[in-house]
């Protein structure tokens, strides 16, 4: 009954989307104001048939009904209730449904604001678009990635999630934070390609995307540093990213994506670059149905291929249609694309933006190229390859870099052009705390270029934010006669696009110093160890006091409970371990993490022999790892900041036209001080 | 002309750091076919192991791997993981050393996607898993 009931669901969602597509199109083309009314009302009923489908999925794996293959496949009856919650997203058929959910919202959530503006073209365009991709969802549903098929049999227990996606609980999370940041950047994607079919290619679409575009952004952030997260806590191979192709799969639109936040801003200022933005989005939404592509149909070797399927070609045809149709739109509207304004300076802040754009294209052609060139290999000569961490560490170092530093200087450049004057009052200091920083890292042994650059780019950024924040909460001080807590807050309240973005910086900092410690400041060893043996580690004891063995209906654990002791001082006892569960043969380990704020001790079983005298266990001594998530959490922080409606005087009226973009400069700045 | 040149550099340079570290996955028997012309290039190599070829070393383990066709000998620096036993199907990643044998560093387990295991068969060509 429930598969009868989820297909109808789907059915009504499929049904849905067509009706609005038509309604919309005809009412576009007969100029019917009425029929424009009529289609953005599909949008909240596809959201009702996506919230349908859900429930029933999720009533029938709360209920374990094993009538239904996605659950037989996915739960078990010892399955904890929030693995079985998150089965949702644990294969891909319910990836898929949650995939549409996510869609179905931002539609809804789109249609909501534009409510005054149905009638307009643009909207009306934006909608049908977005429409269409959720058919294309709908569709896969009914056909190959369908989540109500049934069994023929009714099997008495389920197989259980994958043992890797019960192991840990971030699993609830990381899954459906990246899909609303991939499944958001339609809606930047259907205005784009909505501005291109209309003509209208000016700011508005940009003013009108903004929110979208950087809620969707804040998401995919937030995904990929939980998929680092999850991997570093779950996987046990001591780190956190490893140029898998699905990891990359999602670096590839976020870098694309940020470029594009970056260079709206020139659009938004200067009239420029309105090809390249139309194309960064293209680019973006291309790359997250690439990537859906590359994680769900098994084509490429990877941790993070929990599920092939038959859906490749589906989406490799997809890919094809909205590639092709957003590089012929562009190329038919190429006249009319042309840019009003040049850049007058290398040293401004638009040409900055520009550097900043290729560097991210640049990096995201470096990965890309890395993780597809397997798949180009073996179609162009059979051979079967992978291309080493070191091409993605080689290429993607002096590139990130280059963006750390640009980072850090960017925001204090002016639009336009810079004097000499200016840029050392707003520099210098900054400069030389950089610089300061360097010689500080070579002295405490820092070796190597790459890190004593990075740690000194990012004193040179963390004190140009701290120096900008400083310049605007001081001037609102002294006009107002504020208290500095008030004037900082309401300094940030008046324009939260720029201090949201630095304070995204901030977080982007944090990461950069984790990264280059942990790169350089690591130490990692295997040692095998015999019941009441010790070995050391950069200054950490390790001992090795005996095994244990817990077995539930669920899974077994064998665990090794090791003391950690550092100096004398007993630290405490951990007990990485190894699990397996009863419907698969494939172990899995489980590390155990001393998490400190300066480095986490990091203990990996790798193996112990059945009679449990002796273990092999790797300690990793990882600096400022920690950061990383917080770092995370800054930059998460920072969005939502940069999403804060900034406060105006008229709001009485509810004028629905797009609010212009706020100046993304200091103007307190131009005042010398 | 400067665009051209910049371009033609930026391939050259990408496609240098692509051709230093690929590493090619090989059954057994490519391996072995190919192994005069390998040098001392790091690859793949994919098989399953043989029962009862398992020995500690000192530093490790040796033990040997088979395709159903080819059988090589495996010198493996540091402990095997948790799974590793006769039968499974296993890539290990190294070099040549002397003769058949190769030295590897590091030995990744293959296990299908869906995550029950295939039944280990020694198969006459392993494929991606």
């Amino acid at each position: 009954m429930k598969a009868a009931l989820g297909v109808i669901a789907i059915a009504l969602g499929t049904s849905a989307s067509v009706l609005g597509v038509m309604t919309l199109a005809v009412g576009l083309a007969r100029h019917d104001p009425k029929l424009l009314l009529a289609g953005r009302k599909y949008v909240f009923a596809l959201l009702g048939a996506a919230v349908l489908a859900v429930a029933i999925m999720e009533w029938a794996l709360i209920g374990h009904d094993f009538s239904l293959k996605y659950v037989a496949e996915n739960n078990a009856r010892g399955t904890p209730l929030l693995f079985t919650i998150t089965g949702l997203w644990a294969a891909l058929e319910g990836s898929i449904l949650l995939w549409t959910l996510a869609l179905a919202v931002y539609l809804a959530a789109t249609a909501h604001r534009f409510r005054h503006r149905a009638t307009d073209p643009i909207v009306a365009w934006a909608t049908l678009i977005g429409l269409l991709v959720a058919l294309f969802f709908f569709a896969l549903m009914l056909g190959p990635a369908n989540p109500f098929r049934v069994m023929s049999s009714i099997p008495f227990d389920g197989r259980g999630p994958n043992p890797l996606l019960q192991n840990h609980p971030l699993m609830a999370f990381h899954p459906p934070m990246l899909y609303l940041g991939y499944v958001g950047f339609t809606i930047p994607f259907s205005f784009a390609m909505a501005a291109l079919i209309t003509g209208r290619f000016g700011e508005g679409w940009l003013a009108d995307t903004r929110r979208a575009t950087i809620i969707a952004w804040g998401f995919l952030t937030i995904g990929i540093i939980l998929g680092g997260w999850w991997s570093y806590e779950v996987l046990g191979w001591g780190g956190f990213w490893a140029w898998d192709p699905v990891e990359n799969a999602s670096l590839l639109p976020w870098l694309t994506g940020t470029a594009f936040i970056h260079s709206v801003m020139v659009q938004e200022r200067r009239g420029m670059l309105r090809v390249w933005n139309l194309s960064l989005v293209i680019a973006t939404f291309c790359l997250t149905i690439l990537g859906t592509f590359l994680t769900r149909s098994g084509v490429l070797n990877s941790v993070h291929s929990f599920s092939t399927s038959d859906i490749g070609p589906w989406l490799l045809t997809f890919l094809a249609v909205v590639a092709g149709s957003g590089i012929a739109l562009i190329a038919w509207r190429a006249d009319k694309l042309h840019a009003p304004g040049r850049i007058d300076s290398p040293v401004s802040r638009e040409a900055a933006f520009l550097g900043n754009n290729l560097l991210f294209a640049g990096l995201a052609f470096v990965v890309l190229l890395g993780t597809v060139y397997p798949l180009l290999a073996e179609a162009l000569n059979g051979q079967q390859l992978s291309v080493g961490e070191p091409y993605f560490d080689a290429m993607t170092t002096p590139l990130g870099l280059a963006l750390l530093f640009l980072m850090a200087a960017a925001p204090a450049l002016p639009w336009r052009a810079a004097s000499g004057d200016l840029l050392r009052r707003r520099l210098a200091i900054p400069a030389w705390i950089g610089a300061g920083s360097m010689v500080i890292a070579v002295m405490l042994d820092t070796r190597g270029l790459v890190p004593v650059l990075a740690f000194g780019f990012a004193a040179f950024a963390l004190a140009n934010i701290a120096r900008s924040i400083y310049v605007g909460v001081r001037a609102r001080r002294r006009a107002n006669g504020e208290g500095w807590l008030r004037a900082g807050g309401r300094t940030v309240g008046s324009n939260p696009r720029l201090y949201g973005g630095l304070i995204v910086h901030t977080g982007v900092v944090l990461i950069a110093i984790a990264l280059a410690s942990f790169g350089t400041f690591g130490s990692r060893r295997e040692v095998r160890l015999e019941r009441g043996q010790s070995a050391t580690v950069s200054g950490y004891t390790v001992t090795f006091l005996g095994t244990s063995l817990d077995r539930s209906a669920q899974k077994t654990t064998k665990s090794a409970r090791l003391r950690l002791a550092q100096g004398g001082d007993v630290l405490g006892v951990y007990a990485p371990s190894i699990s397996t569960f009863p419907n698969s043969t494939q172990g899995i380990g489980t590390p155990s993490v001393r998490t400190g704020i300066r480095e986490d001790v990091y203990l990996t079983l790798v193996s112990s022999l059945s009679e449990s005298k002796q273990v092999t266990v790797v300690v990793a001594v990882n600096p400022m790892v920690l950061w990383l998530w917080i770092g995370g959490g800054v930059m998460a922080i920072g969005t939502v900041v940069a999403l804060i409606p900034v406060r105006r005087r008229d709001r009485a009226t509810s004028d629905p036209a797009p609010a212009p973009a706020q100046p993304i400069e200091l103007a307190s700045e131009e005042v010398p001080a | 002309m400067a665009a051209v040149l910049c371009v033609g550099a930026i391939g050259a340079l990408l496609l240098l750091g692509l051709r230093g570290n690929i590493v090619y996955f090989r059954t057994v028997s490519e391996a072995v076919k190919t192994r005069t012309t390998e040098g001392t290039h790091r690859f793949r190599l994919a098989g399953a192991v043989v029962p009862g070829s398992i020995s500690q070393t000192s530093g490790g383990v040796r033990f040997e791997l088979t395709d159903g066709k080819k059988t090589v000998t495996v010198d493996h620096a540091g402990d095997p993981p948790d799974l590793f036993k006769a039968r499974a199907p296993v890539v290990c990643e190294g070099r040549w050393g002397s003769g058949l044998t190769f030295v590897s560093d590091r030995i990744l387990i293959k296990h299908g996607s869906e995550y029950t295991p295939p039944k280990v068969k020694i198969r006459p060509s392993a494929s991606g898993a």
